[in-house]
């Protein structure tokens, strides 16, 4: 039995840290809402651009290079997308997990995957390994703005876009996390490039936003031509898609941040009624002990008188 | 006359800049400013950093300074999908273009 002291102080301490885990949880729980409109806001921008790339798809034979696939290069290009902050459970843990899983996968395939990762969490973890990362960025995981998504596929459209003798890649993976819903988050492995677009075609029964686009007709109008206009859309569809990830890892580290918080909260409380009962006995015990120790005395002198 | 006016929706790449019914909008495409009226025919074009001017159904004019980006037009069905959205400027006068 310890010492009443020393379980107050474990209690207060206990008591605050529960305030703070119950803050991040109101804060967290606050925030979700905000990454569920600005997902919401984003998607009409990213259905217009898909259903622009699925008219020009629909036009004809497409030989760009965001959908042809170099199969001789063997340098591929991976984006992890973890968190800036802790205290989101294994958010970070997850899809560091994946990554090296998926790592490992392309080495043993014969590819040279080259890392990218957004997030602080995550490009502490691989600087502290001494990891080679080609590029990092950081800031606002929880709230990804347009620009970010900018800065990413542009950087990773350029390593794409470059030839294989200067460095370029064939491939594009990118690590995330799936919103599924507040408690159940997924960690998946896309492969953005090079771009599916026939396999997008004949999944649309899948999607029902995407079932519409099945009346495109094709007899677009394509100005100035059609070669100019993939040039743009594609790479803005990309971003699009960059973005739209990143629009859903953040909303999934907010939830996951929620319900780790939430547990925290709970096991704060559990620890600190454990801690007061152990306190009462505790005291109770020295009461016990004190009542005896003057019965005892008391009983000696009462002996001693007769 | 009958079914004179088409969708039209602008939106930036983080957020729903205006939706609603109009009577023409003129955009500044590639090659020169391009004017499109209900019933076009389907089209997909780019455009430069300009204006959008949207005619609504009460005749109203809607200015909106855009970024680059592109317009596609199908079943009477108009999108504008500009770039960034923090560029959109909206300009709402009460002049009536007749």
């Amino acid at each position: 039995m310890g010492s009443q002291l020393a379980f107050k102080s474990r209690i207060a301490s206990t008591a605050s840290l529960e305030k703070i885990f119950n803050a991040q949880e109101m804060i967290a729980s606050s925030h979700i809402a905000k990454a569920r409109q600005v997902a919401m806001d984003a998607k009409p921008y990213a259905d217009a651009i898909f259903d622009a790339v699925q008219a020009v798809v629909a036009h004809g034979h497409i030989s760009h290079p965001i959908v042809r696939k170099e199969e001789n290069n063997p340098k591929v290009a991976v984006l992890a997308l973890t968190s800036d902050r802790g205290m989101a459970g294994p958010y970070t843990s997850s899809i560091i997990r994946e990554t090296e899983s998926l790592l490992g996968r392309l080495d043993a395939a014969g590819k040279e995957p080259e890392l990218y990762v957004y997030g602080r969490r995550g490009v502490t973890y691989y600087k502290y390994r001494n990891r080679d990362i080609v590029r990092t960025w950081e800031g606002d995981t929880d709230k990804p703005g347009v620009e970010v998504a900018d800065s990413i596929s542009n950087a990773l459209m350029d390593a794409y876009m470059r030839p294989a003798a200067e460095g370029g890649v064939s491939e594009l993976y990118i690590v995330y996390t799936e919103f599924i819903n507040m408690v159940v988050q997924k960690v998946r492995v896309l492969r953005m490039l090079p771009v599916e677009l026939i396999e997008a075609e004949t999944t649309l029964g899948d999607d029902p936003d995407l079932a519409a686009v099945e009346g495109v007709s094709p007899l677009y109008i394509f100005e100035p031509s059609i070669e100019e206009v993939l040039d743009v859309v594609l790479p803005k569809y990309i971003r699009s898609r960059i973005h739209e990830c990143l629009l859903e890892a953040a909303a999934s580290e907010t939830a996951s941040r929620q319900n780790a918080m939430h547990t925290a909260t709970d096991n704060a409380r559990k620890l600190i009624d454990d801690l007061t009962r152990k306190l009462n006995a505790s005291r109770q015990a020295s009461i016990t002990q004190e009542l005896t120790e003057i019965i005892g005395s008391a009983d000696a002198l009462n002996t001693k008188e007769e | 006359m009958a079914g004179s006016t088409m969708q039209v929706n602008i939106v930036a790449a983080d957020h729903p800049v205006w939706a609603g019914q109009a009577k023409s909008v003129v955009i500044p495409a590639y090659e020169g400013a391009m004017g499109i009226l209900p019933n076009h025919q389907p089209v997909l074009t780019l455009f430069q950093e300009g204006v959008v001017t949207v005619i609504d159904t009460n005749d109203e004019k809607h200015e909106f300074e855009v970024t680059d980006g592109f317009i596609s037009f199908d079943s009477n069905k108009l999108t504008v999908a500009v770039e960034r959205g923090r560029d959109v400027v909206r300009r709402t006068t009460d002049t009536v273009a007749e």
